[in-house]
């Protein structure tokens, strides 16, 4: 009944490494999703995940020269970005693909009026007098809901609150009908009642005009109301993908369990205990080995520490779907939670204990166990 | 620290009218005093050792000038600060320096409240120093016993703070504000600046040190998810004012201030079920200026339940006070009975089922209001595709639509 969704954003295997004085830096570690047409695909990660990186790699704007990517392919409508010269990826940057970053104020001009950015874009791309691009602003301010256009065109950024520098970015990144917008922590600098009008702004606009949307945020309370889908990214790898109902209805990876339970919600119930999970992500400048969470996780069993698991359907057997409504839900874990521990939070099976760690490994859970019994 | 623990219960702070202006001028060479900020502006409450207050609101509403100037970080403009029955308001010097003693605070920004140039355990041990606590061995005893109650590493004391995470430089933060067994912690957004798993691991601290010492705190924090979960009592403030003050569960489950029940429809919850059922309040335009608020009520400017009035001249004429509607919950708003069971009240919640709070008029008051309509996300209207979900009236029957199955809890004892 439904068509297969076409395909807009294919990205395989993606590895990007920063090689700084200090080491290297194993950023993205061969991560491949896809995006249909329309879709809202949530990324959702800590900071060092490798969320924003895996972000900045699809549009190709990574810090030079440490920044690379050094394998695999970001197929944009069929064509890969990866191997495209740098003045055609300008391009499609802008036009096809745009971006809203967490900070407004770093991402505009602060010593041009937004008339004078906003026209630079749109003719930057398209071939239209001054006027028609100054009266096209005007529209889209109009848009994203900031009274009298006109008149605040002619303002510097510095004269807009928070919320509406968001609402001008938004306005730009919508002046050249893109067919993805990549929205990268747009609403986490902003107070809670101005995220809601950001993120109700971004749900009706993308949805008006059936644009595709990478949502990146650390926090599950907004890609729940606002994706269809979501990858749950750590140390550089996808751990859980699954569509946004998928997920919340039955979380299976040892670390989206761990987030779920680690926060609080408003309409928990009195009393419920929030579980941290213990230590701290990785240090990224080592080469990944065995399973990333592993030192923070009470489920691993000893293969945890050797062998990474790849990412695969929760139900054994059963055709991957990339897209859409009936994307298969699929996890990076050779031990997942089963719900009713997934509901509680911690191991119950009986006789399951935390594989030891090897020789030489951080052992993130020992090590706060051990010092919890100092307190006592 | 056994006499905190024997005390709970009494007050231990009172707030009463505290104002803090802080002056605008004008002009180089002879300033003129053109104006005010107006930061916090005749806030009044209390607290009792052992509980935790929740200050909650968005920038700019006045929470950490109220948190610091409790400190007496500030001087307050106005008002008095009743701390353990003395007036701490205009205590300058010595005094003051001994009194600071008894109040601590935790900073948002673990990087900045460090020095980078001293070690953990010089850091924690200089309130010791300062206030000339024991020998120089017990004081490095007591550096110790600190870093082992916040779950570091007793051999720590020696290492730098770049030499740690996040998460554990908070740890830090948090031993040196139990350095001098305070009986009050002021705690202003203590894990804002943390990530999401290492947010948890700090709550827990704190709420086992509060069980073990008998601590007070005044918690301060924008996300009221975590204000929620920590709190006994939270304050919503709004433009310098206290416009909400009640007990955390019942702030939750039935907020009255027009502010408190937007605020409440903003925070996202992590469940799509949930938000789906959710209806977010969009409130208009940003927070006013503080130098030349609106009259009257300070929301009025912005306030849905207004507009469905019919905009009623009180709001912007007449100071709304707080008023207490049922035990402990006082709320500061000419109208709050109309936002008792209105659709956005109980959308904001994120609880459909009706009934889940004993008593209060008006709760069930929904018409046609079912619970048990287990079909109900299966409604094409609101299930099929992406959906631009938010709206600002909704319609209330997409809403009540979940069995809500969760036990009533008694509140909370503050006895460990």
């Amino acid at each position: 009944m439904t068509a297969v969704p076409e395909t807009l954003l294919d990205v395989r295997d993606l590895l990007i490494r920063f090689r700084t004085h200090d080491g290297t830096i194993y950023a993205v570690n061969g991560i491949s999703f896809q995006l249909a047409r329309g879709e809202r695909l949530g990324l959702v990660g800590e900071s060092g995940c490798g969320k924003s990186v895996t972000n900045l790699g699809i549009i190709r704007l990574l810090p030079k020269p440490a920044g690379r990517i050094e394998g695999g392919q970001v197929l944009f409508d069929g064509v890969d970005l990866v191997t495209m010269a740098e003045s055609d990826v300008r391009e499609i940057r802008g036009r096809d693909i745009a971006m809203i970053f967490q900070d407004p104020m770093t991402s505009l001009n602060p010593v041009l009026t937004v008339q004078e950015q906003m026209v630079e874009t749109i003719q930057a791309h398209k071939k239209v007098d001054r006027k028609a691009a100054i009266a096209r602003a005007v529209e889209l301010l109009g848009m994203v809901g900031i009274p009298q256009p006109e008149k605040r065109l002619k303002s510097y950024p510095h004269q807009f609150s928070g919320g509406m520098r968001q609402r001008v970015m938004i306005a730009m990144a919508l002046a050249l009908e893109p067919k993805l917008m990549i929205a990268d922590e747009p609403t986490t600098a902003l107070d809670v009642t101005i995220q809601a009008q950001v993120l109700e702004l971004i749900s009706r606009l993308t949805t008006e005009t059936e644009t595709s949307l990478i949502l990146i945020t650390h926090d599950l309370g907004v890609v729940a109301g606002m994706t269809d889908r979501i990858n749950v990214m750590y140390a550089g790898f996808i751990v859980e993908t699954a569509t946004t109902g998928d997920l919340f209805e039955r979380p299976s990876h040892p670390y989206t369990v761990g987030l779920l339970h680690s926060m609080p919600r408003v309409d928990a119930r009195e009393g419920d205990p929030l579980i941290p999970i213990e230590g701290r992500p990785p240090d990224m400048r080592n080469e990944p080995r065995g399973c990333p969470f592993a030192p923070r996780c009470a489920w691993r069993v000893p293969a945890c520490w050797s062998e990474n698991p790849g990412l695969a359907p929760l139900t054994e057997g059963v055709a991957i779907v990339g897209t859409g409504p009936s994307a298969t839900h699929r996890i990076a874990c050779h031990n997942p939670p089963l719900p009713d521990e997934a509901e509680i939070g911690r191991p119950t099976r009986a006789g399951h204990a935390p594989a030891p760690a090897p020789a030489g490994e951080m052992d993130e859970l020992a090590s706060m166990a051990a010092i919890a019994d100092g307190v006592a | 620290m056994a006499h905190h623990a024997a005390r709970i219960g009494e007050t231990l702070l009172e707030v009463r009218d505290l104002k803090v202006w802080f002056p605008i001028t004008e002009g180089l060479i002879r300033e003129r005093h053109v104006g005010d900020v107006r930061a916090v502006d005749g806030v009044t409450f209390s607290l009792n050792r052992g509980e935790t207050l929740g200050l909650v609101g968005e920038s700019g509403c006045g929470k950490s000038t109220t948190g610091r100037a409790i400190v007496r970080l500030y001087k307050p403009t106005a008002g008095s600060i009743l701390f353990d029955g003395q007036d701490v308001s205009g205590v300058e010097g010595a005094a003051l320096r001994r009194l600071r003693r008894r109040f601590q605070m935790i900073f948002q920004d673990p990087y900045a409240s460090l020095d980078p140039r001293m070690t953990a355990g010089g850091t924690i041990g200089e309130p010791l120093d300062v206030h000339e606590v024991g020998t120089k061995a017990e004081r490095r005893e007591k550096v110790r016993d600190l870093l082992s109650t916040v779950g570091l590493n007793p051999e720590y004391g020696n290492r730098y703070p770049h030499e740690f995470s996040g998460g554990q430089r908070q740890r830090i933060g948090v031993a040196r504000a139990l350095a001098l067994d305070p009986d009050l912690i002021v705690a202003d957004e203590p894990i804002s600046a943390l990530d999401v798993s290492i947010q948890a691991q700090v709550i827990n601290l704190l709420e086992r040190l509060q069980e073990r010492l008998g601590l007070t705190y005044l918690f301060i924090a924008h996300d009221l998810s975590v204000v929620r979960h920590i709190s006994d009592r939270i304050a919503v403030m709004y433009l310098g004012r206290i416009v909400e003050l009640a007990p955390s569960r019942e702030l939750n489950l039935r907020p009255l201030h027009p502010y408190s029940v937007a605020l409440l429809s903003a925070v996202p919850i992590p469940d799509p079920k949930v938000e789906r059922r959710r209806r977010r309040i969009i409130l208009r335009g940003d927070v006013p200026s503080p130098v030349n608020p609106p009259t009257g009520c300070h929301f009025h400017t912005r306030c849905w339940l207004r507009e469905r009035l019919g905009n009623p001249e009180r709001c912007s004429a007449e100071i709304p006070a707080l008023r207490e509607l049922s035990t402990g919950h006082e709320v500061a708003c000419h109208f709050a009975e109309d936002v008792d069971g209105s659709p956005e009240q109980i959308q904001s919640t994120g609880r459909g089922g009706a009934g889940t709070v004993p008593g209060g008029p008006g709760w069930n008051a929904i018409p046609g209001a079912t619970s048990s309509d287990p079909g109900a996300y299966d409604d094409p209207l609101i299930s099929d595709g992406p959906q631009p979900d938010v709206q600002l009236i909704p319609d209330s029957s997409m809403l009540l639509d979940l069995p809500d199955t969760r036990p009533v809890y008694p509140p909370r004892s503050d006895e460990a």
